[in-house]
């Protein structure tokens, strides 16, 4: 009987080994699946590089946001001699920084003083191909453009038009530029 | 080094707690990591990564692939809904007759088969919602408008309250007797006379539809599942994943493939409805004792008749139980319907929920909790009433309940003919008690409210402060702190431990299939509520049922109480809460926690039950007193039956916290409701329901492996 029990004892032992085995392969299975999805999918430090500018674009973007609100509805100037709100030099850059947008008005009042843009962008029905809004920093001015291209009578041509953004419309949303000084 | 001989598993268990940990201390949260994973699909900004899978672009925020695994489902979800559009619009067009412009029409197959299945359940709908309420649709479908304006006698009248409710009383008396007749009477009368007529018909006639054809579906699966072992293979599993998926889930692909209103519920609802059907089918023919089908053969039957004659017969209680569970489940899917349209007491509830009318809630909700305990026992005893074979009645004994049946309808009639002059000038009150005419207790349940929130409201927003900040915050930023490979080692290893290499296998496929959806973090939420809420509720339900053990009245009076509370939908547990604690975390945890504990409480009563009384005595004699008996024999003997409680509990817990999105989570559910309101919400709501039916059948799994192995070493198997 004796002789039994050790026997079942020994098998349960030998069991239990056997799972425990069991479980630290199954165990290191599962990490090592792990470590290969890591090798193929995983990004590494550029990623978190990466994530981090765009977290700290995301947090400036906030800040102008809420600069914007705070700002008054309607037209905004960076000159004097004029009832629209006057910006200050700071407000100023932020106002500039946080626009994206050129209407349609501000693009036609530059166009008037370039006759070949306003040919082009007549003919090619008002098309724009791409607008900047840039700060300056040597200048401290802001500058606005957009490029138009398109074909005039045989012709392909591609001409930007630029110059000092000298005042701007809030929605109270968003700005936009108002007015491009192209001469 | 003796403890570990001594107690192996025990050491395993400890091993696997502390890889658990060490992974979780050793993988840091990434420092971009934020709550953002499931917004993914509708973000869209340069730093997210991005791949192709069968011609589908997947954006998604990567991380450290241990902390979180890449979405590699993540095409899933879109690759079903351009199936759906594929199947619904483009599909195997073909050219059907149109009656109305009297020319061929090209149209998909699919399109077309939706469009026939959901004339026909508006058709039937129609016609059983006309017998009880009336109205003229039927006649039309069969004639015309001009028909009808040339006959309009032909118009069908509806049935008077009182025919209806003498129905339900006289059937009740046949089914049980006096007590449930009465129940049957004043519950009728209770929803005529608070206005509640209309809309608990449009449900019952729901239910009239969709549980004979549930009945039927699931019958005939369920014979075909017995007779053959590749069906049963094939259906096994999609019935598994459809007991714990919840019903929400289950609403939205409907709303594609058949639109909004009464027809897609139904049709839905079968979906849901067929499962138990078909399982308690399987259970009951299994179940006849194979002398009985040996006798049947001898006596020469043919297949069809031993099925008929012998077969379904012997196994009649358990189909009849099936029965049951179907008008339950469809009761249950008629208030949920809601949210795609059915109409009923559903829809007033929810456009109470949404007025947060509290008072208006109830009485719906009373009505709901009413006509579900009505349903439950005359089905249950339906299947209780035995077949008397050998009685010689009379022909007044044999039909005297129609003949009764037959005299409420005449006097109904003469009763409703009389109320178009008692009440010339208004409703006659006698034929139906307009919906919102009735009596009304919303305004004194309203102004309880009120009250409650103008006494209370600074201890009640003191506890809720108190559980969200101290309890549920940090609980659920614990279950968020969890890298992917330290749950997948924790799940995969605990299914190693309880079942075996397969049961490790079938959790690590499970759980991956949630962890490779974009909802991982979803999931978690969802775990961390279901989690709160299932610990609570078993502590409540094993200290309630072991205290009501222990008296036999108790028991029995506690088992009823259990019995009356599962009936309610789940829907309804939310009014009180939002009631006493508003729309906030706190309320979904409570109504989790109430409607979790009826398992836990019943399966513990149930369990300690279970014990041998022989072994009662056997202890007595060698002299253990009262709570030695309960540590040391009725509750180790009694713990895998209250296991499966907590199965059930868990299931529970899953499906009220889903069902709690509709107060305001951030778990799956809540991108299941936003789903039901997503053109493109098919593929994510049903591949969130997989999800969340995933994460109850791991636990089911890891859970009946346990109890089964139990029960074995235990010799109660």
């Amino acid at each position: 009987m004796s002789k039994e029990n050790s026997l079942n004892k020994t098998k349960d032992n030998s069991n239990s080994t056997k799972q425990f085995i069991g479980l630290v392969i199954v165990t290191a299975i599962v990490i090592a699946f792990f470590a290969v999805l890591n090798g193929i999918f995983g990004g590494g430090d550029e990623l978190v590089e990466k994530m981090k500018l765009e977290e700290q674009r995301i947090a400036e973007e906030r800040k102008l946001s809420e600069l914007i609100s705070k700002l008054p509805s309607g037209i905004l100037v960076s000159f004097d001699g004029t009832d629209h709100y006057r910006l200050t030099d700071e407000v100023y850059e932020q106002v500039c920084k946080a626009t994206k947008l050129i209407p349609q008005r501000a693009i036609m009042g530059a166009n008037f003083l370039n006759f070949r843009a306003h040919e082009i962008y007549t003919i090619n029905g008002n098309k724009i191909d791409e607008t900047f809004v840039k700060w300056d920093q040597e200048k401290g001015k802001c500058y606005a453009g957009f490029t138009v291209s398109g074909n005039n009578v045989g012709v392909d041509e591609t001409i930007t038009v630029s110059g000092e953004a000298l005042s701007f419309l809030s929605t109270g949303i968003d700005t936009r530029v108002y007015y491009i000084k192209n001469f | 080094m003796e403890y570990l001989k001594k107690y192996p598993k025990l050491f395993q268990w400890i091993f696997l707690l502390v890889v658990f940990f060490a992974l979780c201390f050793a993988i840091d949260v990434p420092e971009t990591y934020k709550f953002i994973r499931g917004q993914a699909e509708f973000v869209k900004d340069p730093n997210q990564s991005v791949y192709f899978f069968l011609g589908k672009e997947v954006r998604y925020y990567a991380f450290d692939v241990f902390w979180r695994l890449p979405p590699l489902l993540g095409w899933l979800p879109i690759w079903i809904n351009d199936t759906l559009f594929f199947l619904m619009n483009e599909w195997m067009p073909m050219e059907f007759w149109n009656e109305d412009t009297q020319e061929f029409k090209t149209r998909p197959l699919l399109l077309e088969i939706s469009r026939n299945l959901t004339s026909f359940m508006t058709f039937l709908i129609e016609l059983i919602r006309e017998i009880l309420l009336g109205g003229l649709e039927t006649i039309v479908a069969f004639t015309s408008w001009d028909f009808i304006d040339a006959y309009p006698w032909l118009e069908l009248p509806g049935l008077p309250w009182t025919i209806v409710a003498a129905g339900a009383t006289i059937l009740a008396y046949k089914l049980s007797g006096i007590g449930l007749a009465l129940f049957a009477g004043l519950t009728m009368v209770y929803i005529s006379i608070f206005g509640q007529w209309k809309p608990s018909m449009q449900t019952l006639s729901f239910i009239l539809v969709a549980v004979p054809l549930s009945f039927a579906f699931g019958i005939s699966l369920g014979i075909a599942a017995y007779k053959s072992k590749r069906v049963e293979n094939v259906l096994y599993p999609i019935l598994l994943v459809m007991q714990t998926m919840p019903q929400y889930a289950v609403l939205v692909p409907a709303l594609v493939l058949f639109g909004v209103g009464d027809h897609a519920a139904v049709i839905i609802t079968m979906v849901v409805a067929v499962p138990p059907m078909i399982l308690l089918t399987i259970l009951g023919l299994r179940a006849v004792p194979p002398e009985v089908i040996e006798a049947g053969r001898m006596s020469g039957c043919t297949n069809w008749q031993l099925m008929t004659k012998v077969l379904i017969p012997t196994a009649r209680r358990d189909i009849l139980i099936g029965v049951n569970q179907v008008i339950m489940v469809c009761f249950s899917m008629a208030v949920i319907s809601a949210f795609i349209g059915a109409k009923g007491l559903g829809f007033n509830l929810l456009l109470a929920l949404n007025q947060l009318n509290i008072g208006l809630a109830l009485e719906a909700g009373l009505c709901i909790s009413l006509i579900a305990i009505l349903l439950d026992k005359m089905s249950l005893a339906w299947a209780n009433q035995q077949q008397d074979y050998f009685g010689n009645l009379t022909f007044f004994q044999r039909n005297k309940n129609i003949i009764f049946f037959g005299g409420s309808v005449v006097v109904g009639a003469i009763l409703a003919y009389i109320g178009t002059f008692i009440f010339k000038d208004t409703f006659n009150y006698l034929f139906e008690v307009p919906h919102n005419k009735g009596f009304s207790t919303a305004d004194f349940w309203n102004k309880g409210v009120d009250w409650i929130f103008d006494t209370f409201f600074v201890y009640i927003k003191a506890f809720n402060t108190w559980l969200i900040t101290e309890v549920l915050q940090p609980m659920r930023a614990l279950y968020l702190r969890m890298p992917a490979v330290a749950t997948l080692v924790l799940a995969v290893g605990a299914g190693y431990l309880i079942g075996g290499i397969r049961s490790a296998l079938v959790v690590a496929a499970l759980t991956l299939f949630i962890a490779l959806s974009p909802w991982w973090d979803r999931a978690l939420v969802t775990l961390y509520m279901a989690t709160f809420g299932v610990v609570v509720s078993c502590l409540i339900g094993f200290t309630v049922g072991t205290l009501c053990f222990q008296n036999k009245k108790s028991a029995a009076f506690m088992l009823g109480v259990c019995d009356i509370f599962q009936t309610f939908p789940s829907f309804v547990y939310l009014i009180p809460v939002m009631m006493l604690f508003g729309i906030t975390d706190t309320s979904v945890l409570i109504a989790v926690i109430v409607y979790a504990t009826i398992p836990a409480t019943r399966y513990t009563i149930e369990g300690l039950r279970s014990v041998p009384a022989g072994l009662h005595e056997a202890a007595t004699m060698s002299g253990v007193n009262k709570f030695q008996r309960l540590t040391k024999i009725e509750f180790p003997l009694a713990f895998p039956h209250m296991m499966l409680g907590i199965n059930q509990t868990i299931v529970f817990a899953l499906f009220m916290v889903i069902i709690g999105a509709f107060i305001g989570t951030e778990d799956l559910g809540q991108y299941i409701l936003k789903a039901l309101s997503d053109k493109n919400g098919a593929g994510i709501g049903l591949t969130l329901g997989i999800c969340v039916a995933f994460i109850g059948l791991i636990f089911d799994n890891l859970i009946r492996t346990w109890v089964e192995k139990r029960k074995k070493h235990l010799g109660i198997a």
